[in-house]
């Protein structure tokens, strides 16, 4: 019997930000647009549904979501209809799920969706919610929930250990948001300066209003298809889903796994599994999109995912390493900080990004890219997901 | 609150929204650890079996998985490794600044770590190596309905203070 490979053939989003639509509206736009990528596709021809979202059941009420978004963008699922639960990195999550869905047989053409409706009627909903995202009875109450805190302490230890700058922080921002500036999608399309970062709003100092990822509403779509489905359906290269791993050493931040809180073995751990599943190492991979949720944690993404050593992610981004022509072009759509972050469109929004990378068609594009990674942190940074993708299959 | 838009909920406890935990026996086999911060302990599960020490408490051992446990109390003074501050975007059930750290519970202790908020202290004044100590205080009570009964729950929780020099 001939193996069975998984390719990401197809992606799509809605306008992200803070939008004047529920998440049944955006799941909408993003599908017409999602298959708008693909013309050969219709509604009829996708036997499963993945849909990414942890808070629909809060914000929105909805327990159950996926039939709900089904019957509204038409689908009739035959292989799976399941919504997947993993706050930050439920859209990679999903895309994983999908291509062991695929791999097995149990699906040919599955839409992978994911998204939030983040903003509430009410505005103190919005972050209050966020209670529900870290271990309830022990880190809920240490308001571990708005990540902002932990990600302050993660970059004054960081600091404090290897020396990283604040305006190294801020080379990341930078980096992101002019990125951003090519992509009408994301949030923010917004020439930033380092005078306008260095002196912005403290949100938990050392980080500003600008080294954090907005809160946002948005939805998007990716067609996971069988390679025999693929070669059907589009004339362009393929992108195969090479691999990928995700891993969770402790929930509560008492039985965090490192030896301080810049040290983020987890991640490493996920990085290694991701890199021997796709039988590839970070030297060979071309293009990034990391989990920039704050700026600090690009700095220390680029070090766990084995692009620079240990302590010199901050001089890294610094001198121009994720940008275009740099060793590892990183977030190269705007990332969470210029794009936004509706949670489970997050890993949906990287893998379409990295769809296009791969086969010459971003908007910031990486001359001949043909591997290309992604990378989820999600909670009080208690789990990390990453996706391998490639323009060759793993033989 | 007619224009909350659920008026018939007005009096109503639901624990979607609640920050703290159901601390009450009926729903919580580890209510214990909640008396005991009652008394000044800080205390979590150690394994008779395999004698180690997990924290939060359980009802298995996470290494061996006897349910064979005992209380084991923890330290109650440790020292900040990183302390933050945080002055908006404070979530209702908290006031502005809040104030976390780090903590070392010192090189004895099993559970070496852990993340606090900082209470009765100034904000600015929390600094990296000083110590500090086990702080337990009321939390709002809830009804439980248990059979035909209904009664109300008392609650408390944690943080921790500076010690006072």
């Amino acid at each position: 019997m001939a193996i069975r490979r998984a390719c990401i053939i197809a992606g799509g989003m809605c306008q992200w930000g803070l939008r004047e639509a529920s998440y049944l509206d955006m799941a909408q736009e993003a599908a017409k647009d999602c298959l708008a990528d693909i013309p050969g596709l219709k509604p009829k021809g996708i036997d499963g549904l993945l849909y990414a979202s942890t808070f629909v059941g809060r914000r929105s009420c909805q327990a159950n979501t996926a039939p709900v978004v089904a019957e509204r963008i038409g689908l009739k699922p035959t292989s799976i209809c399941a919504r997947v639960d993993v706050l930050c990195a439920g859209g990679s999550t999903a895309i994983l799920m999908a291509k062991g869905l695929v791999e097995s047989g149990t699906s040919d053409v599955v839409m992978v969706m994911g998204g939030e409706k983040l903003y509430t009627p009410e505005r103190w909903q919005v972050q209050y919610d966020e209670i529900a995202s870290v271990d309830h009875d022990w880190d809920g109450p240490q308001n571990m929930g708005p990540p902002p805190l932990l990600f302050a302490m993660i970059a004054k230890e960081h600091m404090k250990h290897y020396g990283t700058k604040r305006t190294e922080l801020a080379d990341v921002s930078l980096a992101n948001y002019d990125y951003g500036l090519s992509n009408p999608k994301g949030q923010f399309q917004k020439k930033l300066t380092l005078d306008e970062v260095l002196t912005a709003k403290d949100i938990a100092p050392p980080l500003g209003l600008y080294d954090c990822c907005p809160l946002s509403d948005g939805v998007a779509g990716v067609i996971v298809a069988s390679e025999e489905k693929a070669k059907e359906l589009t004339d362009r290269p393929l992108v195969y889903i090479r691999g990928g791993s995700q891993a969770s050493l402790h929930s509560v931040t008492a039985n965090w796994p490192g030896k301080h809180l810049g040290d983020w073995p987890h991640m490493r751990l996920a990085a290694q599994k991701a890199y021997e599943k796709a039988r590839i190492s970070a030297n060979e991979i071309q293009v990034a999109q990391m989990h920039d949720c704050f700026s600090i944690s690009e700095i220390i993404e680029v070090e766990e995912l084995g692009f620079c050593p240990k302590g010199e992610g901050g001089p890294f981004v610094a001198s121009g390493q994720t940008r275009l022509g740099g060793r590892i072009p990183t977030n190269t759509d705007g990332g969470l900080l210029s794009c936004g972050h509706p949670f489970g469109g997050t890993g949906i929004r990287q893998g379409i990004e990295i769809l296009k990378q791969l086969q010459g068609r971003a908007a910031n594009q990486v001359a001949g890219a043909a591997f290309g990674l992604t990378h989820n942190l999600s909670g009080a940074n208690v789990e990390h997901t990453i996706v391998i993708y490639g323009r060759e299959p793993v033989e | 609150m007619a224009a909350s838009g659920i008026p018939f909920l007005e009096g109503k406890y639901s624990p979607t929204l609640d920050i703290w935990p159901i601390e009450a026996k009926e729903f919580n086999r580890i209510y214990w650890f909640y008396d005991n911060l009652r008394e000044g302990r800080f205390t979590t599960t150690k394994c008779r079996d395999c004698g180690h020490v997990a924290y939060p408490p359980r009802v298995i051992c996470p290494e061996c998985y006897s349910d064979k446990l005992e209380q084991f109390d923890l330290p109650k003074k440790g020292k900040v490794i990183t302390v933050v501050e945080k002055w908006g975007g404070v979530p209702l059930c908290f006031k502005a600044p809040l104030i976390v750290a780090w903590i070392d519970l010192g090189e004895g202790s099993p559970v070496r770590h852990l993340v606090s908020r900082i209470i009765n202290a100034p904000p600015g004044q929390t600094k990296e190596d000083d110590e500090v100590q086990l702080a337990v205080f009321d939390v709002p009570a809830h009804p439980i309905e248990v059979g035909q009964e209904k009664r109300i729950v008392e609650r408390v929780f944690f943080a921790f203070e500076p010690v006072k020099k």
